[in-house]
């Protein structure tokens, strides 16, 4: 009996330290997995967030309440008002504003960054969309997403100081201006035209073990034109660079109209503007010579005022580039070099709904295209829409060359940057609505030039119709305007409090 | 009255002889299982020890690189002529920061840099308490951290190698262990091909996508570094007691700079 029990002892021994060791190997590991988990749960909360503020996104966020989706980076959101994105886990509740209960994942981190309670603030809650389609959400609790200052950027300590005049203001919602030099957040109670608010997106996910992780976004929108105050292109067809080359099909058939399609307008630009120097450079010449007959390239200036009657070429073509020219509203300066159309054709590209290598052709746009769902289509190369008897709605941009069929309709804006060729020899009933914008950024090689190329627009088809050519219309442009993202200016995590 | 008592019974000797002999074999086959067990768990002791000093050094390097730049010069409509208010980008160089940048591993034909190397990393962003630059470098065996506040005009090598700035932060780690190599290859032989093997791989942004710093031409600079390949290997105190060879962990993780966007 003694014997037993002493090596049963033993085999005790044996078996608790074993259990002892793999025991804490899989805490280990453990740990770190609920940690990578926590944090990949917040950031799919900051990229719900973030994604619903796009006004394409069918989950919209309306900020401000009851404000318009495409109106955002129009319509500022005020400091007290607070939205929040909240998802529960069935049964549980989320009551971020409820501070005092710690059951429902208050969120204390407001008050280390604006002061006071987020109780105080005009609460809006809207519902995750993580769990739709039956499959489990991410385990985020909920998003934040509100109007931020200087001294909130501290997350509780010194602030930031983003225009640098010394003091840390806390009352003022902080606007992002990207013509600024340099571009950045700005503290301005009357902003600029071109400045548009910064928000910050502030996710806590919380995983049934308890692990818990706070990361925090600031962002800006992205606008393909930034600019609050219209017109956002300055013709129906503009030519940048110098030495543009316009050839017309010399007939009846072909127009381009500068007076403004959207409904109740009165706006008027011109039929085609051009950037360079009328003098120096032959662009205007080149321009005048193929813009026959003179009658069908309509438009005059927008300012002062609203023209009793279009103007017929050589008056409907005018140079876009200086503040003096006769529109008063002149191309963003980013818009006029290679490097900045590039950066432009980035970020457009990095906000795109479809990315198509070229050379392509229409059968690979993305379904779904509609006048309520307009889209920003990237080809990379070459695009022929050639018999494309379709319409397309939205942003398209090609940087090889556009070989237009008039048989196709786009309702929006084109753009053709970096071979900068715009090529059409058929004929149709089609057209383009909205603004287009031409510009040779890179060499045949595809090198960046170091000052805008010779672009072309060529429009030669000798059918019976030319279709209804280009016309502006600040409505269609508009429409595609809202941002097509919402760049990340600042990414941290937060160390937690509750 | 002499005689043997009846109804009690004794155990003879062989019996005795016997007990004893099975106690001692049962005995000794215990003590040599439990033996066999404490060096077993001693190993295990070791191995994860190991491993959760590895794992906790990849997720601290991660979560510092993952934060990286903050906060960029992009949020300043003016920006602070000291630059000690920013970062530069995601991580500080040498030589001639932060004046001319240098070329990540050999990538383009400008000067190489020093840091950010395979073995040597200097991540720079605000945890709290303004922007800091927080080095990694291994020395010999050892990975040493340091974290000091970033000072504009300064050489972020020299500021984060001052003494008592620098403290160990993983120990054992035979990325870059000359002398161990040979013996690691040894007994494990698909292990270190081509010699030692970088902490830090760098991924770098081009104008055609993100590419491997050293193959992105002059798009591989310091500021274009955007993900940060971590592998670790690290070698317990100890040998096996068992086999007597030698015990490694090697654990990878990936830094992703979302600074700026």
């Amino acid at each position: 009996m003694l014997i037993a029990i002493f090596a049963l002892l033993l085999v005790s021994v044996v078996a608790i330290a074993l259990i002892i060791s793999s025991g804490t190997d899989s805490a280990l590991a453990g740990n770190y997995r609920s940690s990578a988990n926590a944090y990949y749960a917040a950031m799919a909360g900051l990229e719900e967030g973030r994604g619903r503020l796009l006004p394409t996104n069918g989950n919209c966020i309306q900020i401000p309440v009851n404000g318009n989706c495409n109106q955002q980076p129009i319509l500022l959101l005020p400091l007290n008002q607070v939205f929040y994105i909240i998802n529960p886990a069935p049964g549980e509740v989320v009551a971020p504003e409820a501070t005092g209960n710690p059951a429902t994942y208050p969120d204390l981190q407001y008050k280390q960054e604006f002061g006071v309670d987020v109780s105080t603030r005009a609460v809006t809650k809207v519902p995750s969309i993580s769990a739709m389609a039956g499959l489990p959400g991410s385990n985020f609790k909920w998003v934040r997403i509100n109007a931020f200052t200087e001294q909130a950027m501290g997350n509780g300590g010194p602030g930031v100081d983003v225009d640098w005049n010394g003091t840390i203001d806390s009352t003022i919602p902080l606007f992002y201006n990207p013509v600024n030099q340099p571009a950045g957040l700005i503290v301005q109670t009357i902003r600029p035209p071109t400045a548009m608010q910064a928000l910050e997106i502030t996710s806590l996910a919380v995983l049934p073990g308890g692990t818990q992780k706070m990361l925090q976004y600031i962002v800006r929108p992205l606008e393909v034109y930034s600019s609050s105050q219209l017109p956002r292109f300055t013709a129906a067809l503009t030519l940048a660079g110098s030495n543009v080359q316009f050839t017309g099909p010399g007939n009846n058939n072909f127009y381009i109209r500068g007076q403004d399609q959207c409904p109740g307008s009165v706006l008027m630009a011109p039929a085609i503007g051009f950037t360079s120097d009328p003098v120096s450079d032959p662009s205007y010449a080149n321009i005048v010579a193929g813009a026959i007959p003179a009658s069908n390239y309509q438009g005059a200036p927008m300012n002062p005022g609203p023209p009793s009657a279009p103007s017929t070429a050589p008056a409907s073509i005018q140079g876009v580039a200086s503040p003096s020219n006769p529109s008063g509203m002149p191309l963003g300066s980013n818009w006029m070099t290679p490097g900045g159309l590039d950066a432009v054709v980035q970020d457009i590209t990095a906000g795109a709904d479809a990315i198509i290598q070229g050379p392509a052709t229409p059968a690979s746009f993305p379904p779904g295209m509609s006048p309520t769902h307009p889209m920003t289509i990237v080809v990379n190369g070459d695009l022929d829409l050639g018999s494309w008897n379709n319409t397309g709605y939205g942003l398209l941009l090609v940087t090889g060359t556009l070989y237009y069929d008039p048989a196709a309709t786009w309702e929006g804006i084109v753009l053709v940057i970096g071979q900068g060729n715009f090529v059409s020899t058929r004929h149709g009933a089609g057209g383009i609505d909205g603004a287009v914008f031409l510009a040779k950024t890179r060499d045949a090689s595809n090198n960046l030039l170091t000052s805008l190329g010779s672009a072309s627009f060529s429009q030669t088809g000798g059918g019976p119709s030319l279709g209804k050519g280009i016309n502006y219309n600040t409505c269609l442009v508009n429409n595609v305007q809202g941002p097509i993202t919402y760049k990340v200016l600042g990414f941290k995590e937060i160390p937690l409090l509750n | 009255m002499s005689g043997r008592q009846t109804g009690t019974q004794g155990f003879t000797v062989l019996e005795l002889m016997v007990a004893s002999a099975v106690f001692l074999v049962l005995c000794g086959t215990m003590f040599e299982l439990l033996e066999l067990s404490q060096k077993k768990y001693t190993n295990e002791s070791q191995l994860s020890g190991a491993f959760q000093e590895t794992r906790l050094a990849i997720d601290q390097i991660t979560r510092d690189f993952n934060v990286a730049g903050y906060p960029s010069s992009g949020v300043y409509s003016n920006v602070p002529p000291d630059s000690s208010q920013y970062a530069v980008g995601p991580v500080a160089w040498d030589p001639n920061y932060a004046v001319t940048t240098c070329y990540v591993a050999g990538a383009g034909g400008g000067t190489p840099c020093t840091t950010p190397g395979d073995f040597d990393l200097i991540v720079e962003t605000n945890v709290g308490n303004g922007v800091s630059w927080i080095r990694y470098q291994l020395i010999g065996t050892t990975l040493y951290r340091s974290v000091v506040p970033k000072t504009a005009g300064a050489d972020p090598m020299a500021t984060t190698s001052a003494p008592n700035v620098m403290v160990p932060f993983l120990t054992n780690v035979m990325n870059n262990a000359a002398a161990q190599i040979p013996q690691i290859v040894a007994d494990y032989p698909a292990m270190f091909p081509g010699g030692a093997q970088p902490i830090f791989k760098y991924t770098c942004d081009t104008a055609a996508g993100p590419q491997p710093c050293a193959l992105a031409g002059n798009s591989g600079i310091a500021t274009n570094i955007r993900d940060v390949d971590i592998t670790l290997i690290v070698m317990t105190r100890q040998r096996d007691m068992q086999t007597q060879r030698l015990e490694l962990v090697e654990l990878t993780g990936r830094g992703h700079r979302v600074n700026p966007d």
